[in-house]
């Protein structure tokens, strides 16, 4: 796992979403009002700035002095930076407020306009009397208009600044409360022994958990499945070292006390044949051992299951002559399968060697590699003394040996051949060869994939 | 003494046979669970040694059926496994001693001694009768302080009736007690040896009793 510079973490990051999605709701609200709100104002203010012009307009003539607007009535303070200008027919300033300038508010002469006069921003109405004598114009400045709508956004945002933190806060319980399950199980994981693999019981799991808790469980279990498994193998593998080990040391020890040469030559080549048997053992022990489906993950190549099997008797032949053994590989289809070749050969040799081994002197063993219902089969057949159905049952059971068994044998074979096979989705079936005559091994793999 | 190996391992059997026959028992092997109880019921053993995973009759199997049927004949368990649990069921399944695999051939002999001992009421090492002293240890024999020299099937016949004092004993059972299967008896070989035990050591130490066998009497009268 990469490991970033800052775990990530749920509360966190709900936090800062939540957090984000409210600033951002609340924001756009907030500016969409904004919009709005200068909108209205705009219709609003501008309906007034027309409703002075008419006023003004119905007081012409009447008055003719210069008005001085900031000293007459104590008006609202927007209403200071109203500035009005009364032209005669469009060019002769004859009245005037006195923060009017002298030129024209407005080169509009009719309606609403904005005006720039001296580097301030003004809002203009133009308008003329009923003769169409004179011309008004009522200006006002925008920065009022921005002031107000400065101040309704102001009023608009500020209660985020202190709903977030508190809303921060709740989120923040919330989520702890929420994730309460998450912090049981980790608890319950981090105080348990390291071969505690019991499933984890958390009351009420919320249904976001339950799959967690569930997969976890169910981890644990073939955890435990698997360890169970290594344990009983190795247990099983000390015991079965112990006895070819024990015909070592003891062999040796009759060596040394051998009353005379043959005795002592006798014993020492029985130390050989312990030592290589040992041997053995260790290996088809660690064959097995590196098939443990846990750790293994089988090639899958076009594998030659005829040539495989070819070479394989090919390898056993010297072993069967030296017991005037006939090996024959039946003609029969090439068949191509998806596997591991290295394995399937260790498969091969371990049903053949077994063939030879248990066979009779001058007997038989046929080898045929066959295709039937879209499905690979290897079949070894030899012509021994057979093994009986009850016993067929426990062939492939780890450190099984047939009763009687002469011939030095691990017991472990067959449980690689099945393991293999295993891992190549075939399957090792156990029948007679004829009526009560011989056993014959078949191998069938599932429909071949490659061809 | 004549002891039962019962072991499926080819070699170690074979190994076990021929080490304690080197230190002087008479060994048969047999390598599965009915050929051991075959064995038990129609000869007499002084001591059996027996593995447990066997084929067709569990080791375990057999020594409880053993003992159901009375078999006081001391069973010295020799097996991988090693967990305390299984040597607390061979013991309590009738096993007298309890050895896991390997072991050293000294060490057995001297624990089948040891049984044997025992189950004849014998506690200590050294069998003593009068001026005689055996030690199955270390195979000698003094008769009034003064080294014997003696064969070793004529020390083994001395043994048994050593160990069998105050009993007569048959000519068949003295035989089945020296002699393992397919080892050759020849017809007179008890009376050789028993002759020889009377020349080297007394001649009154072992009577005859005519048409029931041989008995060393408890307090033997050396003539």
């Amino acid at each position: 796992m990469a490991r970033t510079w800052v775990r990530r973490s749920i509360r966190r990051e709900l936090l800062v979403v939540l957090l984000a999605a409210v600033a951002i709701t609340w924001i756009s609200t907030a500016i969409v009002s904004y919009v709005d709100a200068r909108h209205e104002l705009d219709e609003l203010l501008d309906a007034h700035l027309a409703q002075s012009a008419s006023l003004l307009v119905v007081q012409i003539g009447r008055e003719s002095a210069e008005i001085d607007v900031d000293r007459a009535l104590p008006l609202h303070r927007y209403s200071r930076r109203v500035a009005f200008q009364f032209w005669e027919n469009g060019t002769i300033l004859r009245l005037h407020s006195a923060n009017a300038p002298n030129g024209r508010l407005s080169s509009t002469t009719d309606g609403f306009s904005d005006a720039d006069i001296g580097g301030k921003r003004w809002r203009v109405f133009s308008g003329w009397d009923a003769d169409g004598h004179y011309l008004v114009q009522v200006g006002e400045r925008l920065e009022v208009r921005d002031e107000i709508v400065a101040k309704i956004a102001k009023n608009m945002l500020w209660p985020l600044v202190v709903a977030l933190p508190m809303l921060g806060l709740l989120i923040w319980l919330g989520i702890n409360r929420a994730i309460r399950p998450l912090r049981l199980i980790n608890r319950q994981i981090e105080y348990r022994a390291p071969d505690n693999l019991a499933a984890l019981e958390i009351d009420d799991t919320p249904a976001e958990v339950a799959p967690l808790v569930a997969s976890l469980n169910r981890l644990f279990d073939r955890v435990q499945t698997s360890m169970e498994n290594e344990r009983r193998f190795t247990a099983d593998a000390a015991h079965e070292i112990r006895t070819p080990l024990a015909a070592l040391r003891a062999q040796a020890q009759v060596a040394r006390g051998a009353g005379d040469d043959a005795e002592r030559t006798r014993a020492l080549d029985n130390v050989i044949v312990a030592c290589d048997r040992t041997a053995h053992l260790v290996d088809q022990l660690l064959t097995l051992a590196r098939l443990e489906p846990e750790t293994f993950a089988a090639v899958r190549e076009p594998c030659n299951l005829r040539e495989l099997v070819r070479l394989e008797t090919a390898e056993i032949v010297p072993a069967a002559l030296a017991k005037a053994i006939e090996i024959e590989l039946e003609s029969g289809p090439q068949v191509v399968i998806a596997g591991d070749a290295r394995l399937l050969r260790i498969l091969l040799r371990n049903l053949l060697d077994n063939a030879v081994r248990y066979s009779p002197q001058k007997t038989a063993i046929h080898v045929r590699v066959d295709e039937r219902d879209g499905r690979a089969i290897v079949t070894v057949a030899d012509e021994g003394l057979g093994v009986t159905a009850e016993e067929r049952d426990r062939l492939g059971q780890r450190f099984h040996r047939l009763l009687g068994a002469q011939a030095p044998g691990t017991g472990l074979g067959l449980s690689i051949a099945k393991r293999i096979a295993q891992l190549h989705g075939a399957t090792i079936s156990f029948d007679e060869t004829g009526p009560g005559i011989g056993l014959a091994v078949t191998v069938a793999f599932g429909p071949p994939q490659l061809r | 003494m004549r002891i039962l190996v019962v072991e499926d391992d080819p070699l170690l059997g074979d190994a076990l046979q021929a080490g304690l026959k080197q230190r002087g028992f008479s060994v048969d092997w047999v390598k599965d669970g009915i050929a051991a109880e075959l064995a038990l019921s129609t000869d007499a053993f002084a001591s059996v040694v027996l593995d447990l995973g066997l084929p067709r009759l569990d080791g375990l199997r057999l020594l409880s059926k053993e003992r159901a049927k009375g078999s006081k004949t001391p069973v010295l368990v020799l097996t991988a496994r090693d967990a305390i649990e299984d040597r607390i069921k061979g013991f309590d399944t009738g096993a007298d001693d309890y050895v896991v695999k390997p072991v050293d051939l000294d060490e057995l002999a001297a624990r089948l001694r040891a049984l044997v001992r025992r189950s004849r009421g014998e506690p200590a090492a050294i069998l003593e009768l009068g001026p005689l002293r055996v030690d199955p240890a270390t195979r000698t024999v003094s008769f009034r302080r003064q080294p014997v020299e003696l064969q070793a099937r004529e020390f083994n016949l001395l043994q048994e009736f050593m160990l069998n004092a105050g009993r007569v004993l048959s000519r068949k059972q003295i035989e089945d007690r020296l002699y393992a299967w397919g080892e050759e008896v020849e017809s007179n070989a008890v009376e050789v040896h028993i002759h020889h035990l009377r020349r080297k050591l007394a001649p009154g130490l072992i009577r005859t009793v005519r048409g029931v066998g041989y008995v060393m009497p408890r307090e033997p009268h050396h003539g």
